[in-house]
C-alpha cells in the first residue's frame, strides 16, 4: 500500500495481518505508527463538544455556513486532491478565503517551480543520475526518514551504479549539527552557517570568478564537484525559506548562476502528504497556490488564514485535516474561541476539542482512496486497506449539496 | 559504546596463569569479545576471592555481551527511526537485492541481515553478514550511517 505518513508516499509498504495485529514493513517509523494504530483516537461527530450523530452535525454545519458571511476553509494538506477539488469548490461558491499550510511551509518554492523561475525534478530522476546533493536548512532524517536511503544519497541508480561511496558527494547546509549533517563524512561537506544569504553571495561572489568572504576553499571545492557532473540537485527546507528572510531573488541568482556552469534543480523539501496538490490544484484554477480569496479574486498576504485570524476577518472556519490550534502560534490560535469552527477530522486533536461542529471523516490513503501529489509533483493513486462509509470526499459533497439548496 | 579488548584485560588476573588455554590473559581477552571463550574458563577469577571485586566489575562489563548477536551488533529500537539508511548501504543486500533494498526500495529478498518493521530495524539472518564465520571483515557500513546510534558494535 501506499504510506501517506509523510510527503514521500512510499509505494512499498507492506501489512501483514496477524491475527489481528497489523505488521507494517518498509514504512518508517511515523508511517508505521499511523497505520498501526488507525483505530486509535478516533473523533466523534459532535456539537459544542456533546456526541450527535452524524446527520445532525451535517445539519449544524449547514446552518452555520450558511449564516456566515466571510467563511475561510483552511488546511487539506492531508486529503486526496478529489477532496480538495471539492473543498475549492465549495470556496468558489461562498465567496470564501482558502488557504493551506504550504503559506507558512514552502508554497512559495512551489509557485517558483509552477511558473518555471526555477528548475525541478523528481525524485526517480535524483536516484538516477543526481552527483551533488544539497540538503539547505532541513533535517530529511527526521522529517522524511526515508528521504535518503529511498531517493537520494544512497541508493544505487541508471548511472549512479557505485552508490553514496563514490557516486554521490552530499552538502548539509544548516544552522546546527543535525541528524543529517553528521551523516556528511566521506565525499561531503557541512556547511555550519550563521546567515544562509552570506552563504548564498559566496556562492554567488564564486561563481563570478570573485573570492568569497566565508568558506572561500569549500564553496570553491563544492563547484569543481558540481561541475563534474551534469545534475545536480538542491533540496530547501523550511530553514532555507526563512533563512533567505523574503529575498528570494538573491537565490534564484545563484540558481541561474549555477545553472550557466553546470545542470542544478531545486525540489522543495515539505512534510505535508498532499501539499503540492493543494498548490497545483489551486494554481490551475486561480493562477495563485494558495492564501487566495475568491471574494477579492486575488492572493495576498492579509488573505493568509492567521493572518485572516488575527485580525479578526472572518466569521466561520472550515478546517480540513489540521490542527492550528496546535501548529499556530498561540496569539494567533487563540481567536478561533471568537469565531465558529467546523473541523474535519479523522483523529481527535487539540482543535477538535474547541469545536462548534466535528465531522468525523476517514485517513486517507488507509481507508479512504485518492490520488495525492508527492513533494516532486508525481502523482500517486493511493491504495486504502479500506473502503470508509463516509470519507472526505462525501463530506464535503454532502456541505456542498445542502448549501447550493440553500442558494 | 562497545567493549575494548583492554578494557577486560584490566579487570582479568594478568597473571598469563596459562589455565584457561591461552598464552596470555590479553589474548584471552581478545577471544572473549569474538565469543570464541566464556569468561568462566578463566579460574583464578572465580576461585580465588582477591578477585571478587574485578570479577564483579567484569561480569557487569560484560552483560551487553549477552545481548549482543553473533557479530557483535547491538540495536538500539528506541533511538532507530526506520530510515532504512542501514539496510541500503549494506553490500551484502546490494549485491543479493540489486533490484529492491540496491535501489532503495524495500527489501524483496528472503531472509535479509536486517528488515524494517514496525517502524524499527530489527535483526533477521546474520549469517549472511559480511561479519559472520570465520572468514570475516570488520564491515562497519551499517552503523556509520546511523546518525542516531541506533546500531553499535561489541568492539566500540
Amino acid at each position: 500500500m501506499i504510506c501517506t505518513g509523510c510527503a514521500l508516499l512510499c509505494d512499498d509498504v507492506i501489512i501483514i495481518n496477524d491475527s489481528g495485529n497489523l505488521k507494517v514493513r518498509n514504512a518508517c517509523r511515523r508511517g508505521a505508527k499511523l497505520i498501526a494504530n488507525y483505530k486509535n483516537l478516533r473523533a466523534d461527530a459532535t456539537i459544542n463538544g456533546k456526541k450527535v450523530n452524524y446527520e445532525e452535525a451535517i445539519e449544524r454545519v449547514k446552518e452555520i455556513i450558511n449564516n456566515s458571511e466571510s467563511l475561510a476553509i483552511y488546511g487539506m494538506d492531508t486529503i486526496s486532491i478529489e477532496a480538495q477539488k471539492l473543498a475549492i469548490e465549495l470556496a468558489e461558491r461562498k465567496e470564501a478565503y482558502i488557504d493551506d499550510n504550504s503559506t507558512f511551509c514552502l508554497g512559495d518554492f512551489v509557485e517558483m517551480i509552477l511558473k518555471k523561475e526555477i528548475p525541478s525534478t523528481t525524485l526517480d530522476e535524483v536516484r538516477d543520475y543526481a552527483y551533488v546533493i544539497f540538503y539547505w536548512g532541513t533535517n530529511p532524517f527526521h522529517t522524511l526518514s526515508r528521504h535518503m536511503s529511498k531517493f537520494t544519497y544512497y541508493p544505487r541508480g541508471k548511472r549512479r551504479q557505485r552508490g553514496y561511496e563514490e557516486d554521490r558527494f552530499l552538502v548539509v547546509v544548516d544552522v546546527r549539527r543535525s541528524h543529517t549533517a553528521k551523516l556528511a563524512k566521506k565525499n561531503a561537506k557541512f556547511f555550519e552557517v550563521r546567515d544562509d544569504l552570506e552563504l548564498i553571495q559566496a556562492f554567488i561572489d564564486a561563481l563570478d570568478g570573485k573570492p568569497p568572504k566565508i568558506f572561500a576553499n569549500d564553496v570553491f571545492r563544492v563547484i569543481k564537484e558540481m561541475e563534474k557532473s551534469d545534475f545536480n540537485v538542491i533540496f530547501g527546507g523550511l530553514g532555507l525559506r526563512y533563512g533567505l528572510k523574503g529575498k528570494y531573488d538573491k537565490f534564484l541568482e545563484m540558481i541561474r548562476k549555477m545553472n550557466e556552469r553546470t545542470k542544478v534543480y531545486f525540489i522543495p523539501l515539505g512534510c505535508h502528504p498532499n501539499m503540492r496538490g493543494f498548490n497545483e490544484l489551486l494554481y490551475g484554477i486561480t493562477g495563485y497556490v494558495n492564501k487566495y480569496s475568491f471574494k477579492d479574486k486575488e492572493s495576498k498576504e492579509d488573505f493568509a488564514f492567521y493572518n485572516l485570524l488575527f485580525e479578526e476577518k472572518i466569521d466561520t472556519a472550515l478546517i480540513i485535516g489540521t490542527d492550528p490550534l496546535n501548529s499556530l502560534p498561540f496569539e494567533y490560535a487563540k481567536k478561533l474561541a471568537k469565531i465558529n469552527v467546523i473541523v474535519i477530522d479523522p483523529r481527535e486533536n487539540f482543535t477538535t476539542k474547541i469545536a462548534d461542529v466535528v465531522l468525523p471523516s476517514a485517513i486517507t490513503g488507509i481507508e479512504c482512496g485518492g490520488k495525492m501529489k508527492r513533494i516532486d509533483g508525481v502523482e500517486i493513486t493511493l491504495e486504502p486497506m479500506i473502503e470508509a462509509e463516509i470519507d472526505d470526499v462525501s463530506i464535503i459533497k454532502s456541505i456542498l449539496n445542502l448549501i447550493m439548496e440553500g442558494i | 559504546m562497545g567493549i575494548t579488548p583492554m578494557e577486560i584485560y584490566k579487570l582479568l588476573p594478568k597473571t598469563n596463569c596459562k589455565r584457561c588455554g591461552e598464552t596470555t590473559c590479553m589474548s584471552f581477552a581478545f577471544k572473549i569479545i569474538n565469543k570464541e571463550k566464556k569468561v568462566e574458563e578463566c579460574l583464578p577469577l572465580f576461585e580465588e576471592s582477591k578477585y571478587e571485586k574485578q570479577r564483579e566489575e567484569l561480569l557487569d562489563l560484560l552483560k551487553p555481551l549477552e545481548e549482543a548477536t553473533e557479530t557483535g551488533l547491538i540495536v538500539d529500537e528506541s533511538k532507530c527511526t526506520g530510515c532504512a539508511n542501514c539496510i541500503v548501504v549494506c553490500p551484502v543486500h546490494a549485491a543479493e537485492d540489486p533490484y529492491g533494498a540496491g535501489i532503495g526500495y524495500g527489501i524483496k529478498m528472503e531472509n535479509p541481515i536486517l528488515r524494517v518493521e514496525d517502524g524499527v530495524v530489527k535483526v533477521e539472518n546474520l549469517k549472511i553478514c559480511r561479519r559472520y564465520g570465520k572468514n570475516r571483515i570488520l564491515c562497519v557500513a551499517c552503523r556509520e550511517n546511523c546518525p542516531t546510534d541506533a546500531i553499535t558494535f561489541l568492539e566500540g
